[in-house]
């Protein structure tokens, strides 16, 4: 391996590394209502590209700048969270963890045929923040517009551990995702806490889907698979419910994918990933932000 | 609660009976049954190819109908069905069309679909022991190379990308002699694209161009940039980009990021749509694709101008199935085929009979060839993307 | 008649990939790897069919095989964890699966044409049946043969110790462990059951649909797998089949004179059918209600 291939693999990882901070905003919301409701939302990464693209709907209408269509999108994530709340788990009994796993995957078909509906499936421009902005470290070319993606990662990361541990809300979270019946007798309105959680997990949402859509340039219904299978693998490698775990998983998938890219070419890629996922998960269950003995 | 669940039972146990409407056997009309991809990411195809299916029935009923075996007039009534682009749904809707009085069915969209429908057909004509369905099937979009060999029921009004590639590079090879190396990039999981792929390598090579490398990708991936760097350090002269819409222009805004700028792009036929100048009108400008439709002659635009007019926009897919309705109409007045409830097996024999006699159809731009393997040949030109629409690059006289 | 019967196809073979998924989840377990040991079957008999010129029973036979054997070497890694992290272990695999078939290329010549698998584009002409001159009805009788005796068996099978102990461990591990069971080997062994049946359905697939590609095996198909079960209640093997004809049946072939809201209906169905009915289409109360019918006849015949 001469210079500059080892010059292409550090790029090929800086590259992926910095593309998974989307990856990693989905695997936020992804886990935020795992760990407050023990539940798989499947349909969370079809609800996220769905509010990108309410925010085009906006941008249709009146010309607006990127940073008012990511706060649609975001606002557009809140409401449709509260949606698949309504629809998908509220009626559901608790005790049936397999009906709202089934319910999801029918928003997540659902959602994702409105877009076509809508759409025809076209793939639509979408518009993006500091996407000519590229910052060269030695001979190395870093994207301005995932860094800003990235920082913005951060920004709700911490923005939402502040508001589980300093907030009344965050309070009454936690109790709800400890001991549901006993919060409950302390008064706290569980139905409450819960639409919030998912209101709040819709606009991290909305908030991924804007950020994916701006870092492709583009949005297409092809996404919501892929973007559902990526977000449920940061998931379970960040370790379940773990916030600061997710955004590290989302950067070490985005940097593994371009690492396979570059050494083994495309049709291998996801092959060694899949393995190397099924390994670490049989063999380290629980994630990399917990210990090891957790099988859950 | 309970009476609900019986009303579920009712709706439910009324729907799957009563599925197959039987068609009315009226004498004056002629029911053809289109089908391809009403839903998800294709969707736009099969409302392209309803949309020129009805508009091309619109235009011979205007003119009069098709005229039957026994002399009688029928107007054409198109019905449209989804196969969701799967296969097994393909069959069904093949089989459930086949169930009526049907002799002929226009699609599907999708390569894959049309692999498994032409696999249930009889494979050679008239061979006692194979069981296979007997049914013409026309494809007007599944654009997989060789498809209609597999049976001698299965017939294609599909563009040769064969021919096209190779007339495209043969022509640049006059117009640009400059231009001597070439990189390919590459839509690795997609059949079509992937097969693409490898007849323009050939012919790049034929025409004595240098091919310094190749990237691959997948259908639905988002990042370009271990590909692009690739792409940047060979350094090439011409980029021919094999793949669809969305990864088209992923990989194209991947290369405006990293300042690629070739002298030359090549796109894959399937791209010189709609799609494209909406998702990268900006990045796409200047790319080179080959397509066997635009609006240049007077036919070509009053079919785009019909097809708009059904909320459809007629591109190289949908064209070919405004085409397909034509060519049907001249099988059923040549074979004197009757159309009635009565005839259908000796109806779909003829029709099957008729298409594969074809040596010749009237396109939208001019004549099209038939081949023996019942694919077709036809004419077709480059077109270009400027200022964010496609416009005909140069008509090679064929 | 023949859409009719082409239907009950492919309600079959897709009633035997539930079933597949129905053993799994008797324990507790999701899996979304069954659409990787339906890959299996499929790839291995259309070859031996194709390629060896195997009859067809043998080759499903080898099909259920190596799907069970397959099903079992992944089972005793990967049903160490559970819930969430084994949805997405179970995934990974089935993906990985699907990846080798993309990657898989093995063609022979056979005359002008090349005949076998072909990595991404595919494995076209399996035509075993139209071959050998089998209707749509002896499909038809053929496989429903088959997805009859799987569904006996596993009924028996329910019914017996055995499903008991299954249910057992899904119910609850920690007490099924206290009363002895051992609940790796009742997971693995209901996993490999899994695996043959999917081996079996996925061999079947290959024939009827005479082209695969790994395209097909994908997480849809797993879901799917997974989701005839869960929508039909675990209750008994009927709930399964009564899933299949809800979502082949009516959703898709039924739902068909709606036009475009069929696809829009087809999710917004499922969402609605798991409100009104979370334990299945065909949970303990339904049953309940059944069985009063059924005894109230057979008094009154009695009568």
């Amino acid at each position: 391996m001469d210079l500059l291939d080892l010059i292409d693999t550090i790029q090929s990882i800086a590259d992926g590394v910095l593309f998974g901070t989307t990856y990693a905003l989905l695997g936020i919301g992804f886990t935020l209502i795992f760990g407050v409701m023990h539940k798989i939302n499947l349909s969370f990464a079809a609800a996220s590209i769905g509010a990108a693209y309410a925010s085009l709907l906006i941008l249709s209408a009146v010309k607006a700048p990127a940073v008012v269509v990511f706060l649609m999108a975001a606002a557009a994530g809140g409401v449709l969270g509260g949606l698949v709340y309504l629809v998908g788990f509220k009626f559901i009994p608790l005790a049936n963890p397999l009906a709202t796993l089934m319910s999801t995957v029918g928003l997540l078909l659902l959602i994702d045929e409105i877009i076509v509906h809508t759409t025809a499936g076209v793939p639509l421009n979408y518009p993006a923040l500091f996407s000519d902005v590229i910052v060269p470290i030695g001979p190395f070319n870093l994207r301005g517009d995932l860094m800003f993606v990235f920082v913005l990662g951060c920004v709700c990361m911490t923005v939402l551990l502040l508001l589980l541990y300093r907030t009344k809300l965050g309070l009454a979270t936690r109790a709800v995702s400890q001991q549901p019946t006993a919060s409950q007798l302390c008064g706290i309105g569980i139905m409450r806490v819960n639409i919030l959680t998912f209101v709040i997990t819709g606009v991290v949402g909305g908030i991924a889907g804007a950020m994916t859509g701006a870092a492709i340039g583009m949005l297409s219904p092809l996404l919501s698979l892929p973007l559902t299978v990526k977000g449920l693998i940061v998931t379970v490698i960040g370790g379940l419910g773990s916030i600061p775990g997710a955004i590290v998983a989302g950067l070490v998938v985005g940097g593994l994918e371009n690492f396979f890219q570059f050494l083994r070419g495309v049709s291998e890629r996801d092959l060694y990933i899949m393995l190397l996922l099924f390994a670490f998960l049989v063999f380290r269950p629980g994630g990399i932000f917990t210990v090891a003995a957790g099988r859950d | 609660m309970r009476k609900f669940n019986i009303a579920i039972a009712a709706v439910f146990a009324g729907a799957v009976l009563a599925a197959p409407s039987a068609a009315p056997a009226q004498d004056r009309t002629v029911k053809i049954t289109g089908f391809g991809a009403k839903s998800g990411v294709v969707r736009v195809f099969g409302v392209n190819s309803e949309a020129a299916l009805k508009a091309a029935a619109e235009e011979i009923n205007k003119a009069g109908g098709v005229t039957l075996g026994d002399g009688a007039k029928a107007k054409f009534t198109i019905e449209f069905l989804d196969d969701r682009c799967n296969a097994e749904e393909g069959i069904s809707v093949v089989r459930r069309i086949a169930s009526s009085d049907a002799f002929v069915a226009v699609g599907p969209t999708c390569s894959n679909v049309a692999e498994s429908l032409f696999g249930i057909l009889q494979k050679k004509v008239g061979d006692g022991s194979d069981s296979g369905l007997q049914f013409p099937i026309i494809a007007d979009v599944a654009a997989k190379g060789g498809l209609a060999k597999i049976s001698e029921w299965s017939f294609r009004n599909v563009p040769s990308e064969f021919e096209m590639y190779k007339a495209l590079f043969a022509w640049l090879k006059t117009q640009h002699p400059d231009l001597k190396t070439i990189y390919g990039g590459v839509e690795k999981d997609f059949a079509h694209s992937n097969a693409t792929f490898g007849v323009m390598k050939a012919q790049a090579e034929a025409n004595g161009m240098q091919i310094v490398g190749q990237s691959e990708w997948l259908l639905a991936d988002t990042t370009f940039s271990t590909q692009i760097r690739d792409m940047k350090r060979a350094n090439p002269d011409i980029v021919a980009i094999s793949a669809h819409p969305f990864t088209t222009c992923g990989a194209l805004k991947e290369m405006e990021r990293q300042g690629v700028k070739p002298k030359l792009l090549i796109g894959l036929t399937s791209s010189s749509s709609i799609e494209t100048l909406q998702g990268c009108a900006k990045q796409a400008e200047g790319i080179i694709i080959p397509t066997s439709f635009a609006p240049v002659t007077p036919e070509a635009k009053k079919a785009a101008d019909n097809v708009a007019k059904f909320g459809g926009s007629a591109d190289l897919h949908s064209a070919a199935a405004y085409e397909i309705m034509f060519i049907l109409k001249d099988v059923i007045e040549k074979q004197k085929i009757m159309a009635k409830p009565d005839t259908v097996k000796a109806d779909r024999e003829k029709m099957r009979a008729g298409l594969a006699a074809l040596k010749e159809t009237n396109g939208l731009l001019g004549k099209v060839g038939r081949t023996a393997d019942r694919e077709a040949i036809k004419p077709f030109l480059y077109v270009h993307a400027k200022g964010g629409s496609w416009q005909v690059l140069y008509k090679p006289s064929s | 008649m023949d859409f009719y019967l082409g239907l009950i196809q492919i309600i079959g073979v897709h009633t035997l990939l539930g079933l597949s998924a129905y053993c799994v989840l008797l324990t507790g377990q999701v899996s979304l790897a069954q659409a990787g040991f339906f890959a299996i079957g499929a790839y291995v008999a259309g070859m031996l069919t194709v390629l060896l010129h195997w009859p067809l029973v043998l080759a499903l036979i080898v099909s259920a095989i190596l799907g069970g054997a397959m099903a079992c070497a992944v089972g005793f890694p990967a049903l160490r964890v559970k819930g969430l992290m084994l949805v997405v272990a179970t995934a990974a695999f089935g993906e990985a699966v699907r990846l080798f078939f993309f990657n898989f290329t093995y063609q022979v010549q056979s005359g002008a044409i090349l005949l076998g698998p072909h990595g991404g584009e595919g494995f076209r002409q399996i035509r075993y049946f139209p071959e050998h001159g089998w209707g749509t009805l002896d499909v038809v009788l053929f496989i429903w043969t088959i997805v009859v005796l799987v569904m006996a068996m596993l009924w028996w099978m329910d019914r017996s110790r055995v499903g008991a102990v299954l249910r057992a461990v899904g119910e609850d591990e920690l007490a099924a462990q206290s009363t002895g069971i051992n609940i790796t080997a009742v997971k693995v062994s209901a996993m490999t059951i899994g695996g043959i049946i999917a081996g079996i359905g996925g061999g079947i697939f290959a024939h009827y649909t005479t082209h695969i590609e790994h395209i097909q095996f994908g997480i849809v198909l797993a879901t799917f797998a997974i989701a005839y079960p869960i929508l039909g209640g675990l209750s008994n093997v009927f709930g399964t089949l009564l899933a299949v004809i809800f979502i082949q049946g009516l959703l898709i072939e039924g739902l068909r004179f709606l036009g475009d809201w069929r696809n829009l209906l087809f999710g917004g169905l499922i969402v609605l059918a798991m409100n009104i009915r979370p334990r299945g289409l065909l949970d303990a109360g339904v049953l309940m209600t059944l069985k009063r019918l059924v005894s109230r006849n057979g008094e009154r015949k009695g009568a």
